[in-house]
């Protein structure tokens, strides 16, 4: 037994309740230092375009692969003018909690979120394109925190869930053990492709219910990823910082596109780690369907 | 190193800084990688009793910085004094009970990190002011245009072994090899800040942890596989990346022993030979480098220019 299988049993309690707390956020503005310029993986100076901020005309479905961006996410990004309050926004705002919009020509609409960003922290949210045309950076934007400490009846004592709405868990290609599977079963997700560790990017060593896991996947890739896909990335246990384990997996949904810098690329919210006997991937690389706008009523 | 650079185009700078404290918050403690929680020190301050050529893990410690680690005040002025200080730059204490020492910086941790003989390093702590003789920031190596040099002494590079080799690659002698599935925090950022941590060195930690990098000293020059770092970090299959192990003991998961970059270029570009010798302890010891104050700069007889 390895030190990770005894800690295992750690991972988190079952019986208790998650909890939901009202965050705001902003809608944030790109931001540049003095220079324009960001230099790719080729030693080429660009201008980075969609890193961060309202980003229109991209959404789930839609190709990691499809616009001459940087880390574009296929909405708004929201952020805090206090660090430390943002920071909490990133860490307790979970994939597929509900947001509305609470100041602008926007107000009253609804959204969810489909991931997060790590480094100062940012929160990606859907809207409706048309409301997403209507919102400007500075709006004011409530989210509806939940789903850290969330666990499943289930789910594998060893897996470890994270950064996922409870309610948005069943909608997902996340097939949950159930009696008759006996003791021991595994948990079994759907996933567009599973890429090796040493693919892992920006995000290793940093604590996954706060980051994104970039994957050093330059276009065109090993083959088609889009925006809300999940994505395995074997050897990675994204329980406590995001490392190096042989033998696990962690699985996250892909919300943001590709980059040209290096060490970036498109990025993962983890929503699943353990040790890869308890969570069983399925990928499907032609038929995968992972987190899709229709799932979570943003058409 | 036999090669032909640009060493006396360079130019010199004269950097301030600081010993900077250890830093903590009120929640003390970390975690590792089977969710123990920590409180160790490492960073920041001036760390005793680890040097160039000692073991890089096996202590009760959380990025263990051996020496001094220097930033300075000014946010923009710190950047300026990382970006441009580079490996076997000298560094000499400018106030204190230590005025006068002399030593070596071994690397970037965010922090500069300076090596100095432990009696000097003894009477140093937070506070004290240090000086830079920052120089290697846009050395190049005429007969190899592939390999990209960075935050590397040219006097340091005249001292290493290898050099340009009859077929054309770059001969380098490393002390340990690292694959591709190591790299850890620090991936994506510029090769001009911090450095790159290794996994798979938690020494006494699980098994499936373990990526045979536990035997890694401070001051290793290791061999990164598939690591193209000439414009950042990242992943890039048949490159490689020379770098020198600057700091140490890492507990937090995803971290560990890191190496500062040296060389990056395609793999083709090099000739790797496997030397246990191959450490900045064997050619820049601090012990040899103490200097009375006012005494001659021990820097000054370093070669510019290895031909």
């Amino acid at each position: 037994m390895t030190a990770g299988q005894r800690a295992a049993g750690r991972s988190g309690p079952s019986a208790l309740r998650p909890v939901a707390v009202n965050l705001l956020g902003v809608v944030e503005q790109p931001a540049f230092g003095d220079s324009p310029y960001r230099v790719d993986r080729d030693g080429r100076p660009y201008v980075p375009v969609g890193d961060g901020g309202i980003v229109l005309g991209l959404q789930l479905g839609d190709s990691v692969y499809g616009l001459a961006g940087d880390h574009a996410a296929p909405g708004a990004c929201l952020v805090h003018p206090d660090p430390a309050s943002r920071h909490a926004l990133a860490s307790y705002a979970c994939i597929g909690n509900p947001v509305r919009v609470r100041t602008g020509a926007a107000v009253g609409a609804a959204g969810v979120v489909l991931g997060q960003r790590g480094e100062a922290g940012r929160v990606i949210v859907g809207l409706g394109q048309s409301d997403l045309g209507r919102i400007r950076p500075g709006d004011e934007v409530a989210v509806r925190a939940c789903g850290q400490g969330f666990r499943p009846p289930g789910l594998p004592a060893d897996v470890q869930i994270m950064n996922l709405d409870p309610a948005l868990l069943d909608r997902l290609p996340v097939q949950l053990p159930d009696e008759a599977d006996g003791a021991g079963a595994p948990v079994t997700v759907g996933v567009r492709m599973s890429v090796p560790s040493r693919l892992a990017g920006n995000g290793i060593g940093r604590p996954a219910v706060a980051w994104d896991l970039d994957l050093q996947l330059a276009p065109p890739g090993p083959g088609e990823l889009l925006l809300g896909d999940l994505v395995a990335v074997a050897d990675i246990d994204a329980r406590y910082n995001v490392g190096y384990r042989r033998g696990w997996v962690t699985v996250g949904v892909v919300g943001h596109g590709a980059s040209p810098l290096p060490g970036h690329g498109p990025g993962i919210t983890p929503i699943l780690t353990g040790p890869a006997a308890a969570l069983r991937v399925a990928a499907d690389p032609a038929g995968h369907v992972g987190l899709t706008g229709a799932m979570v009523q943003l058409q | 190193m036999n090669v032909t650079t640009n060493a006396a185009r360079l130019v010199r700078q004269v950097l301030a800084g600081e010993v900077w404290p250890a830093l903590a918050d009120r929640h003390a403690y970390r975690v590792g990688p089977d969710g123990q929680p920590f409180l160790l020190p490492g960073m920041g301050g001036v760390t005793l009793g680890v040097h160039c050529g000692d073991p890089a893990t096996g202590y009760a410690s959380d990025h263990l910085e051996p020496g001094a680690s220097v930033r300075h005040r000014d946010s923009g002025a710190n950047m300026a004094l990382q970006f441009l200080t580079c490996v076997g730059n000298e560094v000499r204490v400018a106030s204190g009970p230590a005025a006068g020492a002399v030593g070596h910086v071994i690397g970037q941790h965010a922090y500069v990190l300076a090596d100095f003989a432990e009696a000097a390093a003894a009477d140093l702590t937070a506070g004290d002011a240090v000086t830079v003789l920052a120089l290697g920031q846009g050395l190049a190596l005429a007969e190899h245009p592939a390999v990209v040099v960075k935050n590397l002494d040219p006097g340091l590079l005249a001292r290493m072994p290898g050099g340009s080799r009859p077929d054309g690659r770059l001969e380098v002698h490393v002390a340990a090899r690292v694959p591709a599935e190591a790299i850890g925090a620090g991936a994506g950022m510029v090769s001009e800040y911090a450095n790159t941590d290794l996994m798979g060195a938690y020494q006494g930690l699980g098994e499936d942890l373990s990526l045979g990098l536990e035997g890694l000293r401070i001051g290793d020059v290791v061999a990164l596989a598939d690591a193209d770092h000439r414009y950042g970090r990242g992943y890039r299959a048949g490159y490689l990346t020379i770098g020198v192990i600057s700091t140490g003991q890492c507990m937090l998961f995803g971290h560990g022993p890191g190496p500062s970059t040296l060389l990056s270029g395609p793999a083709e570009a090099f000739c790797l030979v496997d030397d246990p010798d191959a450490n900045l302890a064997s050619w820049l010891h601090p012990q040899a480098a103490v200097a009375e104050p006012g005494g001659e700069r021990p820097g000054a007889a370093i070669p510019g220019r290895a031909r």
